[in-house]
């Protein structure tokens, strides 16, 4: 460390953080600078994906990606969500908007409100076998998509959801309730004993205590549920794939095919403007609930 | 031996081979994303103003689906309008970026998409870590008169080493499921050569339509994840025992 101040000092005076950010030294500006340009270098993709999807084709193909557009235009985000193709199909990706909506509702209901019933009779009840489960949860949690992808496939096809957009939610609602699970007795394990007992010789029943105080106390890891669930159920790609048929397909298979249906004359400003259509709604809950976003993604990175 | 018949085509197979080979190789490149969240952490934690700002470019790109970075990536690797042909545009005509169009650098092309993606990831399970480290080492080690290496390599990283596990188990658990970047950017090619197991698996069970052969691969999956698990579920049954 360059640090030649503090040898004038007398050692008594602690080099506290006030002091520190008086005095800029040479070395933090070199950080500052190496960050800046970091983060300018992480915002390329994003800057170059935004330009390109209000340039016309005619400009795309200058091959001037950098810059730009000479002349702004939403031709391209219009056609992307009324007209682009995804195979043969060739109404926009309005249609996978609509679908990942209906998947998103019934799955966040489904898997919230089972999982934190679950959570909450086994961290705070007594439930035989709960650290058995708990262990088998753990290991749900994990395994590979393509191992229960068969037996999904024939149980759905079974109920008749194959191929709906309630199917896919169902999917989604399971492969998700291991996890959550998880996240929500870890939460309550961290509630008082105390707490609890009063509560039972108050003769508070499971659902009187649940409606009143465990609900109330669960508001931020409820933010945080809801936050993972709505991003992973929203970018999820091989659920939808798999269990969309041809009617139900969310907006990513939609984007996938979109873009991949018009190779021979690429029409790449459609295509961003798709991508662009489709990230939206996951970034604008990010660049708004950052901080709990970022809790359930360190939370859910267990998840298989 | 009926029963192991899938299992002996399996690893016959040359298609296999390679994507198993890619998933190595897919494996040790994304370390990058680790040591590159860590540097970042270390950087941001260190320095006081707009912490909240460099941590919110960083991680943005974990909010979007990987099929919208696979296909954003592809587009910026695209040879004709793409990153290489404003390189020749401006002269620079010794620039190759057309990755994907070659066996020899697709992984690479799908390494930098993925790195991109989930270093902020990486950052912010650092940054949580180095949280954890009590400030005085910080002062004790200014007096002292400690080196910035000697005091990152010999003091703070050795601190952090669980934080450093976590980090590869979860990283290499993500490479074990990858699909989605390599379906958007790659879909397999060219010619099979960015095929990875979680693909070589969907890909055998919709379009050769063979179950076994597909069960096959998806179990190696799952051996896989089992194995990488593995110190999380020892670590937890000697700390039940320490703590019993």
């Amino acid at each position: 460390m360059s640090d030649s101040s503090t040898a004038t000092v007398p050692s008594v005076v602690p080099v506290g953080r006030t002091r520190r950010r008086r005095r800029i030294r040479p070395h933090q500006v070199a950080i500052f600078i190496f960050l800046v340009m970091a983060a300018l270098l992480f915002c390329v993709p994003l800057y170059v994906v935004v330009v390109t999807s209000f340039k016309s084709m005619d400009e795309v193909r200058h091959g001037e990606i950098f810059t730009l557009p000479r002349l702004w235009t939403l031709a391209s985000w219009k056609y992307a969500w009324f007209n682009a193709c995804s195979g043969m199909r060739c109404d926009g990706v309005r249609v996978g908007f609509v679908n990942s909506l209906f998947i998103l509702l019934p799955s966040l209901v489904l898997s919230i409100s089972l999982s934190i019933l679950t959570a909450y009779a086994m961290a705070l009840w007594k439930v035989k076998w709960a650290n058995g489960l708990l262990f088998t949860l753990f290991v749900c949690a994990v395994v590979p998509f393509q191992i229960i992808m068969y037996p999904l496939i024939k149980i759905t096809a079974f109920l008749g959801i194959y191929g709906t957009t309630f199917g896919i939610a169902v999917v989604h609602a399971i492969l998700a309730l291991p996890i959550l699970t998880l996240i929500f007795r870890n939460f309550f394990r961290s509630i008082p004993v105390e707490l609890m007992a009063a509560a039972m010789i108050d003769s508070g029943s499971f659902w009187k205590i649940f409606f009143e105080i465990v609900l109330p106390m669960s508001g931020n890891i409820l933010i945080v549920i809801l936050i993972l669930q709505i991003t992973s159920v929203w970018n999820d790609f091989i659920v939808g794939l798999t269990f969309g048929g041809h009617d139900a397909q969310p907006m990513t298979v939609i984007l996938n095919n979109l873009a991949l249906t018009n190779t021979g004359e690429s029409n790449y400003s459609v295509d961003m403007a798709a991508a662009l259509l489709t990230a939206a709604p996951p970034l604008i809950i990010y660049f708004v609930l950052g901080k709990f976003f970022v809790q359930g993604i360190t939370a859910g990175a267990l998840k298989g | 031996m009926t029963g192991m018949k899938q299992y002996f085509r399996l690893f016959n197979d040359e298609l296999w081979i390679r994507s198993l080979q890619n998933m190595l190789i897919l494996g040790v490149g994304s370390l990058a994303s680790i040591v590159l969240g860590f540097i970042l952490a270390a950087l941001i934690d260190r320095e006081v103003r707009g912490e909240g700002i460099f941590r919110t470019v960083f991680l943005y790109p974990l909010a979007v689906s990987l099929i919208v970075i696979g296909i954003v990536w592809r587009w910026l690797f695209n040879p004709s309008v793409g990153v290489e042909s404003f390189f020749h545009s401006i002269g620079w005509n010794w620039v190759h970026f057309n990755w994907l169009a070659s066996p020899q650098t697709v992984m690479y092309g799908i390494i930098l998409a993925s790195v991109w993606q989930s270093t902020g990831f990486f950052m912010a399970l650092m940054l949580a870590g180095l949280k954890g480290i009590n400030p005085e080492i910080w002062r004790a080690a200014k007096l002292d008169g400690v080196s910035f290496w000697r005091l990152y390599f010999e003091i703070i990283i050795p601190m952090m080493k669980l934080t450093f596990v976590t980090c590869v188990i979860l990283l290499s658990i993500g490479v074990v499921k990858a699909y989605d970047i390599v379906v958007a950017m790659t879909n397999g090619g060219p010619g099979g050569s960015s095929f990875v197991p979680a693909y070589f698996a969907i890909n055998a069970y919709w379009l050769k339509e063979n179950l076994g052969y597909a069960s096959a691969a998806a179990a190696m999956m799952l051996l896989f994840t089992v194995v990488l698990f593995l110190p999380f579920l020892l670590s937890a049954v000697v700390r039940r025992r320490n703590a019993g």
